[in-house]
């Protein structure tokens, strides 16, 4: 059991904050599963990465645990409170930022965080220290309707994390967002998660979960096809491979060569013998590569 | 935790209130409440003219004729023209297609008289017109044994005047429907800009956020009904009753439009719904022009007893315990409405 010491207390690895049995959604339009028989747990403290293609039952499973959609089918806890018979007050513990930006254009950023602080029975950050944390402390006092979408994407972002959740819901928290304010992102995710924070993070973007979750869930067609840590993955699906750039009769070429396979071994000692060798290294299989590996599906 | 939770609500409309101050839809609802106030007061006479000119011929002895001409004009007849013969009565008549005739002649018989009519006349119309010669004035001619006895039942009765009367039907659409559309509106908007799912995360309940919006239209309502009324009739009106009257039909016509809402997911997918439920409701307006259609069908329309109830405010001897009684109906109509809402919207609002 790994302990890790926040400033929301002792969290203990090992104590579930999600734990979901059978699920499975439909939508009453088309009577089609969105979501099949899935079961997943969520340990306290992690970073657990929800990953699959648009369509693939991710929205629909985090709008389950988070209350948006009513359960039909299965059995859910989310921090400690089982979404059979929701308590409204659970939402104290719970933070959830959207991919589609929805904050009140007519209100001001101040405002906007101001508003939603209030309706919290916990202690809530501070709207400042929220906006100067995404860089928007600057424009707290324009309307949010004039924002760009990156900017209200950073607003909905942090407005999630106003009263200081122990469980964190975050869609697509990087998405459309430049490469500078996406990593400022991905520090502010680890920060709260060394605080605490248990982070359920749904994405279709595999660098950015690999960067940051503990755990992922591959999921599509509604269904999860494959849960690991993404180091796990990489040993178990990543076949390790060095690339070799030598020179043939003065022409530089470029091998791939498997540390696996005997055949491959030969041949690369036999190339460092001849000394031809112009750059080696190795190279690991990305996540993007074994899930398509494991699901035989892209995701885009 | 009461304490909490009105607090969350209040939190909720000052945020809705501040949202509306920069929104469209109040100033819609204000702006609709000024233009009818100065249409009414600067372009709408007090009472519309619709005195008739009455042509009249007397054939009669000449001291017959003064005595007739006497009783004529000092009834309050409107404008009354004496002509020497038919002919002249004839070719005023075809000159003021509005007007009518009459010829008072004396043979052996005695008095007798001819009415003459434009020929759109109603029979309704014709009667009245007999009514009026016979028992307002041939009544009162020595030796006249006409069968006619008019009495007059309410002799204290009150009418509002043709600009007060307009006003039920202002407050009943402006005050009391209209919240229907502005309020179904309010609540799709939130939903286009995906706000409501922020709220729907949050530690309130889905009861608060509607709640804050039926306060929004009450304000709106009670401001625009207020203005409007002050505006027309002054001090005449029973203020207290018209504040009751207002947030009753106010908070049924919001609620309405919020139970309608509930069963869609874009406006535009509602907008039939409400615009249908805005159509019925308004059927009884035809007994309030037409008093004496009043089939109960159409009195079971909740726009008929609100009609009423704001005529009945205006009238300075009006019926205030029939005001009183629908006050209480609709907000028990309004609390059930919302009941129903608010069961409908926690299954479908985020979805």
């Amino acid at each position: 059991m790994i302990e890790k010491e926040s400033s929301r207390g002792t969290e203990k690895k090992g104590e579930n904050m999600i734990s979901v049995e059978n699920l499975s959604h439909y939508y009453t339009q088309n009577q089609v599963f969105a979501v099949k028989n899935v079961s997943f747990q969520v340990e306290k403290g992690e970073i657990f990465g929800f990953l699959g293609p648009s369509g693939a039952g991710k929205s629909t499973t985090q709008g389950v645990l988070t209350g948006l959609l009513p359960l039909q089918q299965g059995r859910v806890r989310v921090a400690g409170h089982d979404l059979s018979h929701p308590k409204r007050t659970m939402f104290n513990k719970i933070g959830v930022s959207f991919e589609q930006s929805n904050v009140y254009g007519k209100l001001t950023a101040r405002e906007n965080l101001d508003f939603y602080a209030k309706l919290f029975d916990v202690p809530t950050m501070k709207t400042m220290d929220l906006l100067e944390m995404v860089g928007l402390d600057k424009v707290a006092d324009k309307k949010a309707g004039t924002f760009s979408k990156g900017m209200k994407h950073r607003l909905t972002f942090v407005r999630s994390m106003i009263n200081k959740p122990e469980m964190w819901f975050l869609d697509e928290p990087t998405t459309g967002l430049d490469p500078a304010i996406g990593s400022q992102i991905k520090d502010i995710i680890r920060q709260e998660n060394e605080k605490g924070a248990t982070v359920f993070l749904t994405t279709h973007n595999m660098q950015v979960a690999d960067e940051l979750c503990d755990r992922v869930a591959f999921i599509i067609d509604g269904e999860i096809k494959l849960i690991d840590s993404p180091r796990n993955l990489k040993l178990q699906f990543g076949q390790q491979m060095v690339v070799v750039d030598h020179l043939v009769q003065g022409q530089r070429k470029t091998e791939q060569f498997s540390l696996i396979m005997d055949e491959d071994k030969t041949r690369l000692n036999q190339l460092i013998q001849t000394g031809q060798i112009q750059m080696m290294h190795t190279k690991e299989a990305t996540l993007e590569e074994i899930f398509i590996k494991v699901t035989g599906r892209g995701l885009e | 935790m009461a304490e909490k939770t009105f607090q969350k609500l209040w939190i909720t409309f000052l945020k809705d209130l501040k949202l509306s101050f920069n929104g469209i839809y109040f100033y819609i609802e204000v702006g609709m409440a000024v233009i009818f106030t100065l249409v009414m007061v600067f372009v709408v006479p007090e009472n519309f003219d619709s005195s008739q000119t009455f042509h009249v011929v007397l054939d009669a002895e000449p001291a017959y004729q003064s005595f007739l001409r006497n009783l004529f004009e000092s009834e309050d007849l409107g404008q009354i023209q004496f002509h020497d013969d038919r002919h002249a009565l004839h070719q005023a008549m075809e000159a003021d297609r509005s007007s009518v005739g009459v010829v008072l002649s004396m043979d052996a018989q005695g008095l007798q008289y001819n009415l003459v009519l434009q020929g759109y006349e109603s029979p309704r119309m014709r009667t009245l017109l007999k009514t009026l010669i016979e028992g307002e004035l041939l009544s009162q001619t020595p030796g006249w044994s006409g069968t006619t006895d008019t009495r007059v039942l309410e002799p204290d009765s009150e009418r509002l005047t043709d600009r007060a009367h307009v006003l039920p039907i202002y407050l009943t659409v402006n005050v009391g429907l209209m919240g229907l559309f502005i309020i179904a509106a309010y609540i799709f908007l939130d939903k286009d800009e995906g706000v409501i799912k922020a709220f729907a995360v949050a530690p309130v309940h889905i009861w608060q956020y509607l709640a804050s919006k039926l306060c929004i239209m009450l304000i709106i309502g009670l401001g625009s009904s207020l203005l409007v009324v002050f505006a027309l009739v002054g001090r005449q009106a029973h203020y207290g009753l018209l504040l009751g009257a207002t947030v009753a039909f106010n908070l049924f016509g919001s609620t309405l439009g919020l139970f309608i809402a509930s069963f869609f997911d874009t406006m535009v997918k509602a907008m039939g719904a409400l615009y249908l439920a805005v159509m019925v409701l308004m059927i009884a307006s035809v007994s309030y022009f037409m008093p004496s259609f009043n089939p109960l069908w159409i009195r079971i329309f909740p726009s008929y007893p609100m009609l009423f109830s704001f005529r009945e405010l205006l009238l300075s001897n009006g019926n205030a315990w029939y005001v009183l009684q629908n006050i209480g109906f609709f907000l028990i109509l309004s609390g059930v409405l919302f009941g129903l809402s608010v069961h409908r919207f926690k299954r479908s609002i985020t979805v």
